[in-house]
């Protein structure tokens, strides 16, 4: 399993529109920045239904008023979906 | 909090992007909804002082862990003080008492055994065997039990039944006794009535406060509060504080004043004499709303009667008002020139000048306010009345802003300990044991034999009560220090505390409370979640549900009366009071306490338990086991109902209104709503009629016992006339003398509550204020060699201790004079105080001995 | 342990890992190097030198590291900088949070010291300046929000003088104050006994060296009312009596609340005859 954060520079002012069109990717986050035009965006992939990560965020980069990706945080993890979804304190 | 790790990863995720890009994020989405989620909140009444906030408390998997200020809260809008905010961590001290505990020596017990745990049911039957006899061989006196203004409503009600009712004595008070009883007694006989007329809204209202005794800045912190903003806000608002040594409050105070011990009694007929003086009373105010009445003098100071003080007392405890004419009242209080009364009291002319004046003013809105200083003093009743006198010259009384307030120290020192009888001489809603007519009104209300509960005298119709014994019941009063002494003097046998910690509490350690307590022929029980000082003097303690593990009612010093539901359950076997005094009482047969010529008179009650006749008798079991349950839909335990199998607080809160709220009742003006209405609000104020709440009692319009036209009406006294009470200045019993030259004044710190034994359980608290402390004058610690923190020992005429000295806290003393909290169970300043009482009101008087200190 | 249980463990570790990694690189990036060279020579902010020590350069010449302030210290609070420390080694530095200095009369630490690296000109302990109290959380600190705590006032040895209470209105709640705790830097020793006493999980009050802790005013800039206040009166010519035209029933006090409408105050809003209200426009109000 995967997750990443990457930041998502867009047009300015279009912040908030694409931020909408990301949200309808499967497993893609975005947590704010919409202001800023600098969306803040988790990618993960959740169980092996979903496509790779590295897929989704290639596509991210195609979104119409995307200027472009950075990717900051990567986790990568063999454990299973049920370890991940252990409650921990 | 729980989280997922998915979502722990990704919530760092975020943030590390969120960091590089410089975006602030909205607090991080998943963690915050998590932190609060699935706590269910619900409001309940401050454990601690006679404030009354209210709280909100978060519970989450059966534990309280969250809390806040109850925003609709009209008292404190959200606020707390110290000791608020840290009110989760008093139910989980790491020494909670979860057992019945009883001192055995071979499995057996022996009151020089050591603790060991027992079940309910040994407990009971070995406390029950100890009580049974105890009360045929003593008599009414033989046993006794010692409440709290801290009990609940229906704690308090329970006790009252089962002592009074039950087993027919009176030997029941509350520590109330050493807090309130002043206060009491200057409200019966100034008004016929208890507690203040006014409420705290007059804290907006006034133009001027006036402190009497009271450090209101560390003992009622949010009324504080209130008081400071509207000095601050309101233009020409002024602050006049006295006290024996500077508090907390003088730093807010336009008028600060430091006197000596005992001449408030001086100062106040100084301020009567000055509105004579000045013709500046109202005339037609007391012309139609107050009689003019003296009390007799030298009355002695509560102490053992072999005393010499209390033999050279002509009047001892005498305390009947006689009548006396308006000229008689001025010239009695003429004496009291401004010369004198800053001579005795050492507080300079233009101080008391001004002060004086704007009583006088007819323009100034004045409220006095007063607690301990007044209260705990050996003319406690006088003091109170002199204020009194004073607002009731000028008419400035039971209206916004005008208004003599007497605060509580406890969060139900009124709601319980004063409203429901707990004291010796009292029964439910103002009715007392010295009328015949009272108690057999209780007894119709209880359905009770007539002559069941003692009168003060021991007679009903005329005739003596039998006892159990056969013999006659004789007096029966008996106040707190008094049972102390009886202790001691193996009089009382046995001695059941419950939500106080006597043992520190009370005055005279170690002359009359260790030896009464540990005197071979007693048996004492101490119901307490904590092992205190009390429980450590004990033979049986009882493990006690606190606060909200338990369904609760408070009433504050506003006469506000505030509910709270069981929101936790107590640990181990611990047990509410209201469950041990209603579970003890199924050991306790009619037959065992009862003479065979009462059961005669109800028959139907032969063989009976005094929990069948008491609890199970139709009245308090009519409402059935329900599931408690919010306006949200949460539910809510309820362990006595589980246990007895019906709605216990409901039936003993209904029965109690059959005392102050039906038709026929002796004494109006207490009027409650019903049970169900105060689980929906924050706490309304009596009396409550219609639903509509009371803010101003005795005034017309806004007290609806005063007809249209009546304008001011005293409808405690059958003529509607307030009392005023002339009374002398008189010194107190034990000043300082040549050897103990020093006055000790004892009292509280905002951050511990009473003995310290819930706050000094709260590591932040103890670390704030670890240790009780000295506060001495720097001259006074000069002369005896002692600089800031050095340890020294102060000693008495009954014991000494050994603490620290502190010559720059807060607490500022005047020279001669030193101040010792009693929080602290390390260092017991009540080894050092006299069992000195007010004679009228039997309250103890903490502020004035005479002590020495030395280095240790 | 079993092997679930070590495996769990590795997996903890790990991930503990990865997210201090991806922290570091964070940090690093946000502090830039320049702040990261210049922290390699000063203590941590936490770390407060004895009573008397002189200024941290003079201090680092004049300690032998000889350890006598720390066994005098009758409180046990001080300790010695030790290798790999972010504190010259062997210096003496206490924590206030844990162990404040208790302010001994005597100040022994001082009295111990056989090079003045603490000065034994100082002889009243409050004159000391180990640093400076700082109510640095606002947002947290519970006076801020109308809670009566008042703890670091309450155990502040320089009382009243220190730390102070500021009392101001409540906008929030309406009728209560706030109390709020004000640090003067001229009587603030530094001692730390309110960092100490602060009854939050993490101190909203604490002491910091006194060149972290205070800003600086502008050399040329002087508040106009102490100024006064120092002079006794006005620094020029004193104001004259001013006169108004005012009508009557009107005063105006120029010094304090400006116009005064004597006689009695309005007991409504509104006019006692309801024409007036029916008359007048509500729109423009």
């Amino acid at each position: 399993m995967n997750i990443c954060s990457l930041i998502v520079h867009t047009k300015p002012t279009l912040g908030p529109q694409v931020s909408d069109r990301l949200q309808t990717f499967q497993g893609v986050e975005v947590h704010g920045g919409s202001e800023e035009d600098k969306l803040i965006v988790t990618v993960e992939d959740k169980g092996e239904t979903v496509s790779p990560v590295s897929d989704t965020m290639n596509a991210l980069r195609d979104v119409e008023g995307v200027v472009s990706t950075i990717l900051i945080y990567h986790y990568g993890g063999e454990e299973s979906m049920e370890e991940m979804n252990r409650e921990i304190n | 909090m729980k989280l997922t790790r998915r979502e722990f990863i990704k919530s760092n995720a975020v943030a590390a992007a969120a960091s590089v890009a410089g975006v602030t994020l909205p607090v991080t989405k998943a963690a915050a909804a998590d932190a609060d989620d699935g706590i269910r909140w619900d409001k309940a009444a401050c454990r601690y002082c006679g404030t009354g906030c209210s709280v909100l408390m978060g519970v989450k998997d059966g534990k309280v862990v969250a809390c806040q200020g109850d925003p609709d809260a009209p008292v404190n809008k959200g606020l707390n003080c110290i000791k608020g905010y840290f009110l989760p961590k008093i139910l989980y001290g790491e020494d909670r008492l979860t057992k019945p505990l009883l001192r055995k020596t071979n499995g057996k017990y022996d009151k020089n055994g050591k603790f060991e745990a027992v079940s309910w049911d040994e407990a009971f039957k070995t406390m029950a065997e100890k009580w049974i006899a105890a009360r045929k061989a003593k008599g009414p006196k033989g046993i006794g039990m010692f409440g709290s203004g801290q009990w609940t409503v229906w704690e308090g009600y329970a006790a009252s039944k089962l002592l009074k009712a039950g087993f027919r004595s009176n030997s029941l008070e509350p520590n109330a006794r050493h807090c309130m009883a002043s206060a009491v007694g200057a409200f019966m006989r100034g008004f016929g009535i208890d507690e203040p007329m006014g409420c705290y809204d007059d804290l907006e209202h006034a133009d001027v406060f006036v402190l009497w005794g009271a450090n209101m800045a560390e003992m009622h912190p949010i009324l504080w509060s209130r008081l400071t903003d509207t000095r601050l806000t309101k233009p020409g608002c002024e602050v006049h504080v006295l006290s024996t040594y500077e508090h907390r409050c003088y730093e807010l105070a336009d008028n600060g004043m430091v006197f000596e011990p005992q001449t408030d009694l001086a100062i106040l007929n100084y301020i009567a004499n000055y509105i004579i003086q000045n013709k500046a009373y109202n005339k037609e105010f007391i012309d139609k709303h107050v009689n003019f009445t003296k009390t007799p003098t030298d009355i002695g100071y509560g102490l053992r009667a072999t005393d010499p003080r209390e033999k050279a007392a002509k009047n001892r405890n005498k305390g009947k008002l006689s009548k006396i004419s308006f000229e008689e009242y001025a010239k009695s209080v003429e004496p009291y020139t401004l010369e004198h009364a800053s001579k005795l009291s050492k507080v300079p002319k233009d101080k008391l000048l001004k002060l004086a004046k704007v009583y006088a003013d007819p323009n100034k809105k004045v409220s006095s306010y007063w607690t301990m200083g007044f209260n705990q003093h050996t003319r406690g009743v006088w003091v109170n009345g002199l204020c009194y006198n004073v607002h009731l010259l000028m008419g400035k009384i039971a209206e916004p802003g005008n208004s003599p307030f007497s605060l509580t120290g406890q969060p139900s020192a009124c709601g319980t300990a004063r409203e429901v009888g707990t004291f010796t001489h009292r029964l439910p809603a103002d009715l007392v044991t010295k009328k015949d007519a009272h108690c057999k009104f209780a007894e119709k209300t209880w359905q009770l034999p007539a002559g069941t509960i003692p009168r003060a005298n021991g007679k009903t119709d005329g005739a003596d009560q039998t006892d159990i014994s056969g013999k006659p019941m004789g007096k029966t009063l008996i106040h707190a220090v008094a049972m102390h002494r009886a202790l001691k003097d193996s009089k009382m046998n046995c001695f059941w505390v419950m939500c106080n910690n006597n043992m520190q509490a009370a005055a005279n350690m170690n002359d009359e409370s260790y030896p009464g307590w540990r005197n071979p022929d007693n048996f004492i029980a101490v119901s307490d979640p904590y092992p205190t000082v009390s429980a450590q003097a004990a033979d049986l303690i009882l493990p006690t549900a606190m606060w909200i593990e338990k369904e609760g009612a408070y009433g504050n010093a506003e006469r506000r009366t505030q509910f709270w539901r069981e929101q936790v359950a107590a640990p181990g076997e611990s047990k509410s009071d209201v469950w041990q005094l209603m579970e003890f009482s199924k050991y306790v047969k009619v037959e065992d306490v009862w003479p065979a010529d009462l059961i005669a008179k109800k028959p139907e009650y032969a063989g009976k338990t005094l929990y069948d006749v008491l609890y199970a008798n139709g009245q308090v079991d009519k409402f059935p086991v329900e599931q408690v349950t919010d306006s949200r839909g949460n539910k809510y335990d309820n362990h006595e109902s589980a246990d007895f199998g019906f709605y216990v607080q409901k039936g003993l809160f209904e029965e109690y209104r059959l005392f102050n709220s039906v038709k026929g009742i002796p004494k109006k003006g207490h009027e409650m709503a019903p049970f169900e209405a105060y689980h929906k609000v924050r706490g309304l104020r009596w009396p409550v009629i219609d639903g509509k709440e009371t803010l101003w009692r005795f005034r017309e319009g806004y007290d609806p016992h005063v007809a249209k036209g009546e304008g001011v009406k005293f409808y405690g006294k059958p003529d509607g006339k307030a009392n005023i009470i002339t009374a002398p200045y008189e010194p107190a019993a034990e000043p300082p003398d040549k050897e103990f030259d020093l006055w000790l004044c004892t009292g509280r710190v905002l951050e511990h509550w009473h003995s310290g034994s819930m706050t000094r359980r709260v590591p932040e608290l103890y670390r704030a204020v670890p240790d009780a402390v000295i506060y001495m004058n720097p001259k006074d610690a000069k002369k005896r060699r002692l600089r800031n923190g050095a340890l020294a020992k102060i000693s008495s005429r009954r014991g000494e201790i050994v603490c620290k000295i502190d010559t720059k806290g807060r607490n500022k003393p005047p020279e001669g004079l030193v101040f010792v909290p009693w929080f602290d169970a390390g260092r017991l300043i009540n080894k050092l105080t006299l069992d000195q009482t007010d004679p009228l009101s039997k309250e103890t008087d903490y502020k004035k001995c005479a002590v020495k200190i030395s280095r240790a | 342990m079993s092997e679930a249980e070590r495996k769990n463990e590795m997996n903890r570790r790990r991930f503990l890992g990865n997210m201090l990694k991806t922290a570091c690189g964070v940090g690093l990036v946000g502090l830039g190097l320049g702040a990261y060279s210049k922290r390699a020579s000063s203590m941590p902010a936490n770390y407060i030198r004895p009573p008397g020590a002189l200024p941290e350069e003079d201090f680092l010449g004049a300690c032998i590291r000889c350890g006598l302030c720390v066994r005098d210290c009758p409180y046990d609070i001080l300790f010695l900088g030790e290798v790999g420390d972010e504190v010259a080694t062997g210096t003496p530095y206490f924590i206030a949070r844990t162990g404040p200095c208790e302010m001994c009369e005597d100040i022994p630490c001082v009295v111990a010291c056989p090079t003045n690296a603490l000065d034994h000109d100082l002889k009243d302990i409050e004159d000391s300046r180990m640093g400076l109290a700082v109510v640095i959380d606002q947002e947290n600190c519970i006076a801020f929000h109308g809670l009566r705590c008042e703890v670091c006032f309450n155990v502040c040895p320089i009382r009243n003088r220190a730390i102070s209470l500021d009392m101001q209105h409540n906008t929030r709640s309406g009728k209560h104050a706030l109390f709020i705790p004000v640090v003067h830097s001229d009587a603030c020793t530094g001692c730390g006994l309110c960092e100490r006493a602060c009854i939050l999980e993490e101190a909203a009050i604490k002491v910091f060296p006194t060149h972290l802790a205070k800003g600086e005013l502008g050399k040329h800039y002087r508040l106009g009312w102490k100024e006064k206040e120092k002079a006794g009166e006005a620094l020029v010519t004193p104001d004259t009596e001013h006169r108004y035209n005012l009508p009557e029933g009107m005063r105006y006090d120029q010094q304090g609340e400006g116009l005064i409408i004597e006689g009695e105050a309005e007991k409504t809003p509104f006019s006692s005859n309801p024409l007036d209200t029916l008359n007048s426009g509500f729109m423009d109000k």
